[in-house]
């Protein structure tokens, strides 16, 4: 909301000589942060931030009561005195129940060469809205930005017959006077005259008795609407205006008469209008209840003994009706807050105008059970900092995508459009992903487009699964890629080009070293990252829900197991086998052979594959360890165990490489 | 040379002795062959001094001959081929020394936590010597969770399809909007009464934790909007907890996660489920406070918003809000982690390009 510094400084004279960057700091104490500030000459306008709660303080008289509340300051009495109510001219017809239950109008016979004043024009420049010479609507924008009460003035020889304000029929059209025709509905809370709608209440005039420079008569409307009628109506019709803005967050009913006043005044002054009459229909809601505000409570909610004389006069200077208990305060909400209503909100009101800052900064003690942080957190955690610590890169992605991602075989084999949006931003976005590897693969390909020689990514991330008649469920899932090439990034390291077959071993190393299962590795069938056939870097990808990753959260370290201190004896044994040996095979046979030997480790260190080695063959170095837990073991046992180890691989075909 | 006599297994070992010891890359491989050969037990060498006791009395001679001859030859070998390998280390030594210790290692590549889990854990690493836990909750919600039992009206524009993604044709689920549909489920949780007569919240004595989350609304991918985002909330619930609870709590944490040297400000704000409400502004980073486009010259920026639990929220739960209060923070992530980093572009955080994770990531 815009803020002019000199009509601000009219409704609270204690504000003459402010800086305006003081200015800026109170309003911001006060819960009104100020988002801009712009000068131009004399004139300096604040753009000022409004709750949505506080729809009352959209003005700058209601800015100046909360300053002056503040500031101990007396606002500057209003200049208004009552027109005296006469015999209405035409009906008033209030047929929306509690949608508009008071309607105060005038009507007024203009003068012949009315003009709007030049503070007025400047003023209504600086609020963006700019003078339209026509001092009826000069003057109602005038109020809307001083007061906060939206007005409106009808030409009164272009209405027929009585006022009706009253809920639209289906089907009824209105021209606004944006000049658009407006099909309106029956919740759409009208002001027409005999032959139909002449305005949206509240929200805007009809074109067709719009005040024009030729108007003669001037029938006025100050009244009140219900917020959320209005509310709804302008966001059906998306017509945000100063009007709705104000209605829509809760006007003050009590202000209505008084605006019409304030409207005819003026006009009486800038164009030598004269009343007719003035008159007013319906009544004003009944103020709020009386609610009680113990001291014990503030103190307790403020974190400080509250003052109670000052309390009292911040209340009163916001114009809270107050009656002092034994043991507090009972308060009436003024008929503009209608943001008051529990003891907390006049609590708050009490706290905020001490200011925030004199809230004290405390510690609450630890009075309650402490919590460990659950199993399922604290293993995303680990697991996110052992892949980093192995060289990935953690993804972070929206979790958009598209129906699409159920051709390339997801793996759930859910129902992917009952994970589909309603709203989504366009296709790309509207289906909730229930994989996280489309993501990881897109990301990969950008990278090595990029330049990147190697891409390690993993994503940890809820993904989506639907099925008819369940509910959708979300599963932690852990999904990683992996592509490009391996070492040359220093000088002890060659590099090597993984080719298929190697990629894919890096990255089940990569899985059994973060503790992924056996089991779930064998299973998993979707390790090719799809479309990125024919690149030279090999693609490989894996996806796990987290609850299959075993993880111990208890036991902070393992439960203590004996360890040998007699020397490891260390043995390779290079064989030829053959290309197509299944390594898990030939480690398990001779495994099995060497059963109840003290055998530390059994692994293949190295690989070599040549022309010049028998057709079919490749040579694999196995290293063995072994290591008794009670002694120290000797040349021959150890040749014994070489020569079972040899004879387990020559029966799945292997023989001495010589 | 008569070897006819020698035992097979040493004339084997004989035999392939210039191979094995050709075979030895390094000297401990020379001694192990040297051990195998000439050592004291169990070697070839001993084994043929006990064929040469055990052998008849016309064969000693020869025998005697022929192990004197091998062993020489042995050790012989031996020796050359240790002295070969000596010079070998003295070489590799000397291009040792000749290595510049500063060229780069054989260390694995660095990979890095995604900057917005960085700030996230750090939040909860803040938070928890402060008696926090981590809830959940999840992405997919019900009205009644995200809107209805936060006090949020009915006619709240957020609950728009304009504001917010809802599902097809799954009544009234949608994406949560905010982290604070976990507050009401751990209230709705902790409120409610165990056969023993005391809910969850009476035994404990009270609750505090931490809800670190993704969160969606319908906004369009621009340099400050994403349609998914992050919060962290945060909430406690207790007997008689006031503002100045919240203050020193926020205080304490803003401190830790920006600086002892952190100027912030707690000013009013509003909130529909928070009476009274608050929010945290610090020291705008770019510009100290002098006024830039990045605090919109008010030398401010907003961090969170807070504010004591509104007693509507605690009663929907069950909770007595005579006996129990609580207050309640929200902090936007990727908000947060741009204005610590001065990072241009929200969108440079879900683009996951690795020169950005490298610079912004880390292992902590």
């Amino acid at each position: 909301m815009l803020i002019e510094l000199n009509a601000l400084t009219q409704e609270l004279p204690a504000l003459a000589g402010t800086a305006t960057a003081d200015l800026c700091d109170l309003l911001a104490g006060l819960g009104f942060p100020v988002d801009g500030v712009e000068t131009q000459g004399e004139t300096t306008v604040l753009e000022v931030d409004v709750t949505a709660n506080r729809g009352d303080a959209q003005s700058h008289r209601s800015l100046a009561r909360d300053l002056a509340a503040k500031l101990g300051a007396d606002l500057r009495p209003l200049d208004h005195t009552a027109l005296a109510e006469g015999q209405p001219m035409v009906p008033i017809r209030l047929e929306a129940g509690d949608a508009a239950p008071y309607y105060a109008t005038a009507v007024l016979e203009l003068g012949k060469a009315g003009s709007t004043p030049g503070a007025v024009r400047a003023f209504l420049a600086a609020m963006g809205a700019g003078a339209k010479g026509l001092p009826a609507v000069d003057a109602s924008n005038e109020l809307l930005h001083r007061y906060g009460h939206p007005t409106h003035a009808f030409d009164a020889d272009k209405v027929k017959g009585g006022i009706t304000v009253r809920f639209a029929r289906a089907g009824e059209t209105l021209v606004t006077l944006d000049g658009v025709q407006r099909l309106l509905t029956e919740k759409d809370l009208l002001i027409a005259d005999d032959a139909g709608p002449i305005g949206l209440a509240g929200t805007m005039g009809g074109d067709g008795t719009k005040v024009s420079a030729g108007t003669r008569r001037v029938l006025l409307e100050s009244a009140f609407f219900d917020p959320r009628t209005v509310r709804a109506m302008a966001h059906r019709h998306g017509l945000h205006t100063d009007a709705s803005a104000r209605f829509g967050r809760g006007a003050d009913p009590g202000f209505a008469p008084v605006a019409r006043d304030l409207l005819a005044q003026r006009l009486q002054a800038w164009s030598g209008a004269r009343l007719q009459s003035a008159w007013a229909a319906g009544s004003l809601p009944p103020a709020g209840p009386w609610v009680a505000l113990p001291w014990t409570m503030l103190d307790r909610v403020a974190g400080y003994p509250i003052d109670h004389g000052a309390a009292s006069d911040h209340l009163r200077r916001l114009g809270c009706g107050l009656r002092e208990t034994a043991d507090g305060l009972s308060l009436q909400s003024p008929s503009w807050r209608h943001d008051l209503a529990l003891p907390d909100d006049f609590a708050e009101e009490v706290i905020r105008l001490n200011g925030y800052e004199r809230i004290p900064s405390v510690l609450p003690p630890l009075d309650c059970s402490p919590v460990a942080l659950a199993p399922d957190y604290l293993k995303r955690r680990k697991l996110a900092l052992r892949l980093a610590n192995l060289g990935f890169f953690q993804t972070v992605t929206l979790g958009f995508t598209d129906l699409l991602e159920d051709k390339e075989g997801h793996g759930i084999g859910d129902h992917p459009e009952l994970r589909t949006l309603k709203n989504p931003l366009g296709e790309d976005y509207s289906v909730m992903r229930g994989t996280l590897l489309r993501d990881l693969a897109r990301i990969a390909r950008l990278n090595l487009e990029r330049g990147a020689r190697e891409v390690r990514f993993f994503e940890i991330a809820p993904v989506f699964e639907a099925h008819p008649g369940r509910p959708m469920t979300e599963t932690w899932t852990l999904g990683l890629v992996w592509g490009g090439e391996l070492g040359g990034e220093d000088p002890l390291s060659p590099v090597r080009h993984m080719g298929e077959p190697e990629g894919q071993s890096f990255l089940i190393g990569v899985l059994k070293a973060i503790g992924v299962p056996e089991a779930a590795i064998r299973a998993f069938k979707r390790w090719r990252v799809s479309g990125w056939e024919g690149k030279d870097q090999g693609g490989w990808q894996f996806e796990i829900p987290l609850a299959d990753i075993p993880f111990e959260a208890e036991r902070i370290i393992p439960q203590f197991a004996p360890f040998s201190r007699f020397p490891v004896v260390e043995r390779d044994l290079s064989l030829l086998v053959a290309l197509g040996q299944p390594y898990d095979d030939l480690r398990g046979a001779v495994a099995a052979a060497l059963a109840g030997v003290p055998l530390a480790e059994l692994k293949c260190v190295d690989v070599f594959r040549h022309k010049n080695l028998p057709p079919g063959r490749q040579a694999w170095l196995l290293r063995l360890r072994f290591q008794a837990p009670d002694r120290t073991l000797t040349g021959e046992e150890v040749d014994g165990w070489m020569a079972r180890a040899l004879t387990a691989a020559e029966s799945l075909g292997a023989r001495l490489r010589g | 040379m008569e070897t006819s006599l020698l035992p097979p297994e040493v004339a084997e070992a004989h035999r392939t002795f210039p191979a094995a010891l050709a075979a030895c890359a390094d000297l401990d491989a020379l001694m192990r062959l040297k051990g195998a050969y000439v050592g004291r037990d169990g070697s070839h060498a001993s084994r043929l001094m006990e064929a040469l006791k055990a052998a008849p009395r016309e064969q000693k001679r020869d025998l005697g001959a022929a192990a004197n001859t091998l062993k020489s030859q042995w050790e012989g070998g031996l020796q050359a081929r240790q002295a070969e390998l000596e010079q070998v280390r003295q070489r590799g030594a000397a291009l040792a020394k000749a290595w510049d210790p500063h060229l780069p290692p054989p260390l694995p590549p660095g990979g890095a936590l995604h900057p917005l889990t960085r700030l996230m854990d750090r939040m909860v690493d803040v938070f928890r010597p402060l008696g926090y836990h981590v809830e959940e909750g999840p992405e997919a919600e019900t009205e009644a969770h995200n809107f209805d039992g936060l006090n949020i009206p009915q006619d709240h524009p957020a609950r728009g399809a304009a504001d917010t993604f809802y599902f097809k044709d799954q009544d009234g689920l949608l994406l949560r909007t905010h982290t604070s549909p976990v507050q009401v489920r751990v209230l709705n949780r902790i409120g409610r009464r165990g056969p023993d007569g005391l809910s969850e919240l009476e035994r404990s004595g009270g609750i505090r934790f931490l809800a670190p989350g993704r969160v969606y609304r319908k906004d369009e991918i621009d340099p400050t909007h994403s349609p998914m985002f992050h919060q962290v909330e945060g909430m406690l619930v207790g007997k008689g907890i006031g503002m100045h609870h919240l203050k020193g709590t926020l205080a304490y944490a803003m401190k830790a996660l920006f600086g002892p040297a952190a100027e912030v400000r707690f000013r009013p704000s509003y909130f529909p489920f928070v009476e009274p409400g608050a929010e945290m502004d610090v020291r705008c980073p770019l510009c100290a406070g002098a006024g830039c486009r990045v605090c919109k010259s008010s030398g401010w920026v907003e961090l969170l918003g807070s504010g004591l639990l509104h007693p509507n929220i605690l009663s929907m739960a069950g909770i007595d809000p005579a006996v129990w209060s609580s207050f309640a923070f929200g902090m936007g992530v990727e908000r947060t982690a741009m204005m610590v980093s001065q990072t241009p572009d929200l969108r440079l955080f879900f683009e996951n390009d690795q020169r950005f994770l490298r610079t912004m990531g880390g292992l902590d």
